[in-house]
């Protein structure tokens, strides 16, 4: 009889049950701290340049140039974008199931949400004064991802998720009434600081 | 004594198999070379260890194809899941039994 055969003490298989379920929960559950640490940069550093751009008052606090920081944002959101793929990825390898179905119709969403983002942006962002078409385009698009995050949140049965998603809705809300400078910095410190902070508190419950 | 524990996943291979399997959501399955990597054994002790678990009936294992290339699937039945909690149930109540709860 082999060795795999041979049974140890209580202690030592309750330690071998512990240390499989971690391993397992590793391989089949994507960690979701890359993602948040991802966007939650991309948003400080792109909103908080379009922030310094439009200023609250109307004057700019920076000589940052529209162009440089929508340039910035959509660099690192392209670049975040890549970093939640790579993920969702890694969790399809081996397996196979309504999880995986799951996943990729939550994928094909962000999609669709973003075929009506870039539709509606460009059919009416022709008619309207610059600041308010940067404003048309941000608002609609984190509108879009607070609504995707909620409903991730209600898929998978995610708090963090899901209050990120309610947090991102309201501020988003908030700033879209009160202009672009504000919305900037709502969505700077609210979506980029909270994805960041989110994210950390993620890495801490993991390694508990 | 631990001889009332359930003999088929009471051997660390298949503990190990079992506490693996029971980490996927209900209804999903993992291929059999992913479950191999994830546990660091070589297909023919899996394979042995699998069999047992099937004849007892804690284990599903379906075989089918992918174009041309034979795939297998693994995962735990219902019985298995109730099995696996049964026994770490029974262990941590061994463990309790063994050392009263004096560091509070």
């Amino acid at each position: 009889m082999d060795d795999d055969e041979r049974a140890l003490s209580p202690q030592e298989m309750l330690r071998l049950i512990e240390q499989q379920e971690t391993a397992a929960a590793e391989r089949f559950v994507p960690d979701p701290v890359p993602h948040f640490l991802a966007w939650g940069v991309a948003w400080l550093a792109g909103f908080g340049a379009l922030f310094l751009h439009y200023g609250l008052s109307g004057r700019p606090y920076a000589p940052v140039p529209a162009w440089a920081a929508l340039t910035v944002l959509w660099v690192l959101m392209a670049a975040a974008l890549v970093v939640s793929a790579a993920t969702m990825w890694q969790l399809r390898s081996p397996v196979r199931g309504p999880s995986q179905e799951r996943g990729m119709m939550y994928g094909l969403s962000w999609a669709l949400g973003f075929l009506g983002v870039w539709t509606a942006g460009i059919r009416f962002g022709q008619q309207l004064p610059e600041a308010e078409t940067g404003l048309l385009w941000a608002g609609l698009s984190m509108m879009t991802v607070a609504m995707l995050y909620v409903a991730g949140g209600a898929v998978w049965h995610e708090r963090t998720m899901f209050l990120f998603g309610t947090g991102m809705a309201v501020l988003n809300a908030a700033g879209v009434m009160a202009g672009p400078g504000w919305h900037a910095l709502l969505m700077a410190a609210g979506g980029g600081g909270g994805s960041i902070v989110a994210g950390l508190l993620l890495r801490r419950a993991r390694r508990r | 004594m631990t001889s009332g524990l359930d003999p088929v996943i009471h051997a660390p291979a298949r503990l190990r198999v079992v506490a693996t399997l029971n980490a996927l959501r209900e209804g999903d399955t993992v291929t059999f070379p992913g479950l191999r990597d994830l546990l660091g054994m070589t297909a023919g002790n899996l394979s042995v260890h699998l069999g047992k678990l099937e004849d007892a009936g804690y284990v599903e294992i379906t075989k089918t194809h992918r174009g041309r290339t034979p795939v297998t699937y693994v995962a735990l039945t219902r019985r298995g899941r109730l099995a696996f909690e049964d026994y770490t149930a029974e262990i941590r109540s061994l463990l309790d039994a063994a050392s009263p709860p004096a560091d509070g």
